[in-house]
């Protein structure tokens, strides 16, 4: 720990939900919240297996924010089946000025308890998440 | 671990050209201050209070007046309101040098101000953020413990870097932040909350070095800059004014130019703005003059410098242009323009993060409320960054928040509930010594 970090708790749920995302593949997306009444993150919604990216940034609030992973399913060039896992921090411009200094302080204390994350964006309007700049992260 | 959520801290940001201070958890400072004092050697005193009564002048009787400042050989003014008058033998003194703390009596005079006279609040109920340069030393930050535990006696104290805090209050953990402020800019990566020492990019040109080039580009075209205390405004006739000049031979240089710079520093925020392209003397020669009524009542009118003092930022040669600024040639010469410096502090950074940060780059600080800066710095960029990198350059809208992001940051840091386990406490410093501050705030 030790830099000017929020000191926000993790819930033992989130590592849950992402070890079920991320070995048995059960979700597509997860979104996770900030409860500052609790001072945990926890997870606020789940992303079936099928469901698309607009869903997933969909899930994601215009003006309040998130953390997020999303389980990326690619073929590479020798057409080879793969997939990558994305975290994401949402930080939309017309979120709160609280609520970015609370996201952003608690991030990386929250990214080293997702143990698996294999790219990492951060996000302020839906142009910096666009389908295409997650392909272009890929390789 | 200190528990005390019931009182808010205190989070004070004590920048090179103005001071800032409040209660945690508010959405902007109480107190805002400049950073200088106002100092007079108490030898000084006793013979000026000696030639007055000789020459029987007595303007100003009110002159040793005093204050509780004393501070042995001689006695400190601070706050807005004690630098607003004038005393003779006053001279104006920065505690800082090269942008960090030299004299740490004055930062003490100027904390004190803050907590006593401003927030009235006793520093030893509430723990205390201390915002503090990006590059910082070791020795600096152990002396603020220090003090603010020996002399303060405060429960609970943390020091946050300002970049980091102006990149979390814009909703980043990583990112490049250009941070122009009074005294210098500093352009600091700062990597998932971390910044990056070796790649903090600094120059000496701040909104004051701005201020300077307009006062001697103002001077030399004839105009004269009235301090405030040097006249006197009588109304004649209703709508009619006389000026008389009042004569003050025991005001120090030093505070002659600290009120002019008041004035030139309000005709800068008011009248200049960056232009969208590298300044030009022949291509701007024709721009219609903007008015500004100086507080005598003459009306002056500026031209073409309203456009090239700001590009200074991003040309500094142009300071051989400005008659008067000879002295500052070197070192306008030695600086690099804004978009440069980006370019270098990001070429220092690891190849892997480097896309990432020309994606958010963060404008904050004093200066950077001219208007079109960030327009011009984006246009800039754009041209001499790499192909393939995403520049996007953020401020924030909101005047107030561009202008105090450390501030707030520090003001939301301190006040999240879960912050409480992060504080360095008075226990810990007592088992431990000052030096812990490194291990608890990196």
């Amino acid at each position: 720990m030790a830099n000017s970090s929020s000191g926000m708790a993790v819930n033992d749920d989130c590592k849950l939900k992402f070890m079920e995302l991320k070995a048995k593949r059960s979700y597509r997306f997860i979104v996770f919240k900030i409860e500052e009444k609790i001072q945990q993150v926890t997870v606020e919604k789940l992303g079936e297996p099928n469901e698309s990216y607009e869903h997933f940034t969909d899930s994601l609030p215009a003006n309040e924010c998130r953390y997020a992973v999303y389980d990326f399913d690619f073929t590479t060039e020798e057409n080879v089946q793969k997939s990558k896992i994305f975290f994401i921090a949402w930080a939309p411009d017309t979120s709160r000025i609280r609520s970015k200094m609370l996201y952003a302080s608690s991030k990386d204390r929250f990214r080293r308890e997702l143990d698996g994350v294999q790219v990492e964006l951060q996000a302020t309007d839906p142009s910096e998440m666009s389908m295409d700049i997650i392909k272009s992260r890929v390789f | 671990m200190y528990g005390g959520d019931e009182v808010s801290a205190i989070v004070i940001d004590l920048g090179s050209h103005t001071c800032k201070a409040g209660y945690a958890g508010e959405d902007a400072p109480k107190a805002v201050f400049p950073s200088v004092v106002g100092s007079i050697d108490q030898m000084d005193v006793d013979d000026s209070g000696n030639a007055e009564r000789n020459s029987g002048s007595g303007v100003d009787s009110k002159n040793n007046v005093d204050s509780n400042k004393g501070k042995g050989k001689r006695k400190l003014y601070v706050g807005t309101q004690s630098l607003g008058y004038r005393r003779d033998h006053m001279e104006v003194l920065s505690p800082f040098k090269d942008g960090i703390v030299a004299d740490w009596d004055i930062v003490d005079s100027i904390w004190d101000h803050a907590l006593r006279e401003c927030l009235l609040v006793d520093p030893k109920e509430h723990p205390m953020l201390l915002a503090e340069p990006s590059s910082n030393t070791q020795q600096q930050r152990e002396r603020a413990a220090e003090l603010m535990f020996e002399k303060y006696k405060v429960p609970a104290l943390f020091l946050a870097k300002n970049a980091v805090l102006t990149s979390f209050a814009l909703g980043r953990a990583t990112s490049l932040v250009v941070d122009c402020g009074g005294g210098s800019t500093t352009v600091a990566p700062v990597h998932d909350g971390y910044v990056l020492q070796k790649a903090v990019v600094t120059s000496p040109i701040g909104g004051e070095f701005l201020t300077n080039c307009l006062m001697k580009s103002l001077e030399s075209k004839g105009i004269t800059i009235r301090p405030r205390y040097s006249f006197k405004r009588k109304e004649n006739r209703p709508g009619e004014f006389q000026i008389v000049d009042l004569d003050f031979p025991n005001t120090t240089e030093s505070y002659k130019l600290f009120s002019q710079r008041v004035i030139v520093s309000d005709i800068k925020e008011c009248v200049s703005r960056a232009p969208d392209t590298p300044y030009d003397e022949s291509a701007y020669s024709n721009i219609p003059m903007t008015p500004y009524e100086l507080p005598d009542g003459q009306t002056i009118e500026i031209g073409a410098d309203r456009f090239k003092i700001p590009d200074v930022l991003f040309n500094p040669s142009l300071v051989q242009t400005i008659p008067g600024m000879e002295n500052y040639v070197d070192i306008a010469s030695s600086c690099r323009g804004l978009p440069q410096m980006v370019i270098e502090s990001i070429n220092r950074c690891d190849v892997d993060i480097r896309r990432e940060l020309f994606s958010s780059i963060l404008l904050a600080g004093g200066t950077a409320s001219m208007q079109q800066l960030k327009e011009r710095l984006e246009k800039d960029l754009l041209e001499e960054s790499p192909q393939a990198a995403r520049v996007k350059v953020v401020a924030s809208g909101n005047a107030t928040e561009r202008r105090f992001s450390v501030w707030i940051g520090g003001s939301i840091l301190a006040s999240l509930g879960s912050f409480q386990q992060m504080w360095f406490s008075k226990s810990e410093y007592e088992e431990h010594g000052a030096s812990y501050i490194q291990r608890k705030c990196p």
